[in-house]
């Protein structure tokens, strides 16, 4: 091995090289123009989409119908892409101009403001050099943990006393149950050389699994068939002063999300931690030499990491859900393709959660709508994350369309940072 | 770190075997933890028997074919930690393919088809577009979890489809075979056999259950005693050595990754088609399995032989929890008797989990041509 035999503290963990190179990769995006990033991120969603209107057409084919809904050069689909995509982008708006405060966009709300925690936890542990695959384990123990606190409390305060106390206590404690889920792996990672991708997947099977006994047993609602904790009552959730008819969206925690979001930027940007979360995600030899505790960084930044997540879980469980019911949706591995798709920038994250918010919401629309599968979106999020991997393919592609002679501009600035060092 | 430095000086043998006491160990202390020293008896009585053996052997198909893909992959200098999302389309192609042809042995190929296309795919965007191989492997992963669902809800209405057919026990294939002797006396032998109390499952299984004991020897001499193997190894270990001499390393690795996809292909395939359906809710059929698969081959560090012997373990557990589900020996709730497999991994990984990496795995490689 030649530069991983250095000694640094968590050298020669099976995915050491490999890592490496990640950051490398990361390293040169974060170097990159904030523009040819949002440039990668724009045409890996549009190449995704773009296959996901084929996919919608291949599908159409192999489903049987009675009339076609589309046809192209006489042939016939049985799924019509164009209705689709309507559904799916423009319907999370719901109808937005008559009324802003419908309640289809109060989901696409709800459902990017659980997107922008997950994102960020993922955000900050790949800044530290940590891939955190667990962010669902880690919700899904910080909305348990919230859910049976707050509801175990509920009965001795109420009123508005009631929702000051409680809503900032279900989000403590989804933060500390979360933040200690995730300190698990960084541990294990830091002092045991396991690789934190496969420890933290194993940790969500375990999280689901016993997050499933405790809410079908000792925890469960005495009254209800479902797998779930008692329902909470109406002042232990997030007030919703605008969408009065919904339950489930709320502009507070979403400006929650959004400071929260900006304080992890500002904290990673302008603290000594923040300094030490970079540059040992950066260069671990470097960090280490320049006194950085790898070791305690990486728990540090993984506790911090599932911390997040767990806070997604409870604002879940205090805005959505209203109690704990298993069969949590997957904002964890969202929050994995909302991180990439912002280049792991917190603030970033806001965007790409809103978009993630769209998709998910939207999805309902194409469920109801359509009769194409909603599963629809998880495909795009796969083909997202994967075209956002591949930042040279892109560039291979505009080098050959050579865009920037045309504007006059220089292109090896992009060459060079992009170029691999082999 | 000291355990686990310590433990860096083992053998292969030696670290599977530290493994299997320490998982064993584990176990026992927390039977006995719960109070019930019956129990512990109990339990390796149920260890020890047949329907036990049998239910390993059948749960180690789709870890073992995925871990030596995984460790052709890996060798070859490309990790693909993206075996999960190969399992998971082969499992719902081999269904597929079965319900419209009815032929188990088609649905099979099928589920090889597609697990290697998408292992093709993975391969281009990693060789061709240097992209990132954790990330693009976590991306196939997602991918495989989003599109078989989605495929089979097109076709099947649901997200669950059923094949029509399972793959038949190697006796009763071969009584239908139709070969003079073989249909005759070796199945009466086989059937002899069978009802020996424990090992009696060796001879009763599935076919693909054998399938996998070749696939594991195939692997070893692929690797160990023929060129394709000395190049792989050299892919991995020092791909500009085999550039000088004049091989295409992008040509190995794309091999390499290809034949990933079909060795996890037969394993995906071999998951469904045994129980004949697929199930797509949550985290599908597959489970987990495709990482457990990871860990099998750092566990056997990346020795065919290893990496089945270390399947064996993790099956066995997976098989002695179904047991315990089923037979209600234990007074734990089966949720929790359900992440036994996971928690044992993640104990394994800690304790054994250091291997030496291929030098070059992870790095693209760029010929000096260009």
């Amino acid at each position: 091995m030649t530069d991983a035999d250095d000694g640094a503290s968590d050298d020669s963990g099976p995915s050491r090289l490999p890592r490496d190179r990640l950051f490398d990769a990361l390293d040169r995006l974060v170097a990159a123009s904030a523009t040819e990033r949002l440039l990668i991120s724009g045409s890996a969603l549009l190449l995704s989409v773009a296959i996901g209107f084929l996919l919608i057409l291949v599908a159409g084919r192999m489903t049987s119908c009675g009339s076609a809904a589309y046809s192209l050069f006489g042939v016939g689909f049985c799924y019509d892409p164009f209705l689709v995509y309507d559904s799916l982008f423009l319907g999370a708006f719901g109808d937005f101009l008559a009324n802003p405060l419908n309640g289809q966009f109060a989901t696409t709300i709800s459902e990017t403001t659980v997107l922008v925690f997950t994102g960020i936890a993922v955000a900050v542990a790949f800044k530290a050099g940590v891939f955190n695959i667990g962010g669902q384990g880690q919700l899904v123990f910080g909305a348990l943990a919230s859910a049976l606190v707050v509801y175990g409390l509920s009965a001795s305060v109420s009123g508005l006393v009631g929702t000051l106390v409680l809503v900032p206590v279900g989000l403590a404690v989804g933060a500390f149950v979360g933040g200690i889920w995730g300190a698990i792996p960084g541990a294990l990672k830091a002092y045991a050389d396991a690789n934190e991708v496969i420890t933290t997947i194993m940790l969500n099977f375990v999280a689901t699994s016993f997050a499933l006994y405790l809410a079908s047993g000792p925890f469960k609602a005495p009254d209800s068939f479902a797998n779930q904790t008692p329902t909470l009552p109406e002042y232990a959730l997030f007030p919703q002063p605008l969408f009065p008819g919904r339950t489930d969206a709320s502009l507070l925690a979403l400006a929650l999300a959004i400071a929260v979001a900006v304080g992890i930027a500002f904290l990673l940007r302008a603290t000594s931690f923040g300094y030490d979360v970079r540059t040992s995600g950066i260069q671990p030899e470097a960090a280490e030499y320049g006194g950085v505790d790898a070791a305690r960084t990486v728990v540090t930044s993984m506790a911090l990491s599932g911390a997040l997540a767990g806070i997604g879980g409870a604002v879940y469980v205090l805005t959505i859900a209203g109690n704990f019911q298993t069969g949590v949706p997957d904002y964890g591995f969202d929050g994995i393709t909302v991180s990439i798709l912002a280049g792991n920038n917190p603030v970033g994250a806001i965007a790409a959660a809103l978009l993630f918010g769209v998709l998910k919401s939207g999805s309902i629309v194409v469920d109801v709508g359509t009769d194409v599968p909603p599963q629809l979106v998880g495909v795009l999020r796969g083909l997202i994350v994967l075209f956002v991997a591949m930042p040279e393919f892109f560039r291979m592609i505009g080098e050959r369309v050579d865009v920037r002679d045309r504007f006059g501009g220089s292109r090896d600035a992009v060459a060079t940072d992009g170029g691999e060092e082999a | 770190m000291s355990v686990a430095g310590a433990v860096d000086g083992l053998g292969t043998r030696a670290r599977i075997a530290a493994a299997t006491v320490v998982v064993a160990a584990l176990a026992a202390v927390g039977i006995a933890l719960a109070g019930h020293a019956d129990v512990l008896v109990a339990v390796i009585a149920l260890l020890f028997q047949k329907s036990t053996l049998a239910a390993a052997l059948r749960l180690s198909v789709p870890i073992a074919f995925a871990a030596l893909g995984g460790i052709f992959a890996e060798k070859s200098g490309v990790i693909n930690i993206g075996l999960e999302g190969l399992l998971i389309v082969s499992a719902f192609g081999g269904v597929y393919v079965t319900s419209i042809t009815g032929s188990v042995w088609l649905g099979l190929l099928g589920g090889v088809i597609a697990s290697s296309l998408l292992a093709l795919l993975f391969a281009i965007v990693c060789i061709e577009f240097r992209a990132d191989q954790i990330i693009a492997g976590l991306a196939i992963w997602l991918i495989a979890l989003g599109l078989a669902p989605f495929a089979s809800t097109v076709v099947f209405g649901s997200t669950n489809a059923s094949a029509g057919a399972t793959f038949p026990a190697i006796d009763r294939l071969l009584a239908n075979s139709g070969v003079p002797v073989v249909s005759t006396t070796v199945v009466a032998g086989l059937e002899a056999l069978a009802g020996i109390p424990f090992l009696g499952a060796l001879f009763e299984a599935s076919p693909m259950v054998y399938l996998m004991f070749v696939a594991v020897a195939a692997s070893w001499w692929t690797l160990n005693r023929t060129s394709f193997g000395r190049w792989v190894r050299a892919s991995g270990e020092n791909p500009r050595a085999l550039d000088t001499a004049g091989v295409d390393v992008s040509r190995v690795r794309y091999a390499a990754v290809v034949l990933s996809g079909v060795l996890a292909g037969v394993g995906g395939a071999a998951l469904s088609l045994s129980l004949g359906q697929f199930v797509g809710n949550g985290p599908t059929m597959v489970n987990g399995k495709g990482f457990i698969a990871i860990v099998t081959y750092l566990l056997g560090n990346y020795n065919p032989i290893g990496a089945m012997l270390s399947t064996l373990l993790f099956a066995g557990l997976d098989a002695l929890q179904l047991s315990l589900q089923g037979q209600n020996v234990l007074a734990i709730p089966r949720p929790l008797v359900r992440t036994i497999p996971y928690v044992s991994v993640i104990v394994v990984l800690a304790l054994f989990g250091r291997t030496r990496l291929p030098e070059a795995a992870g790095e693209h490689y760029e010929s000096g041509e260009e």
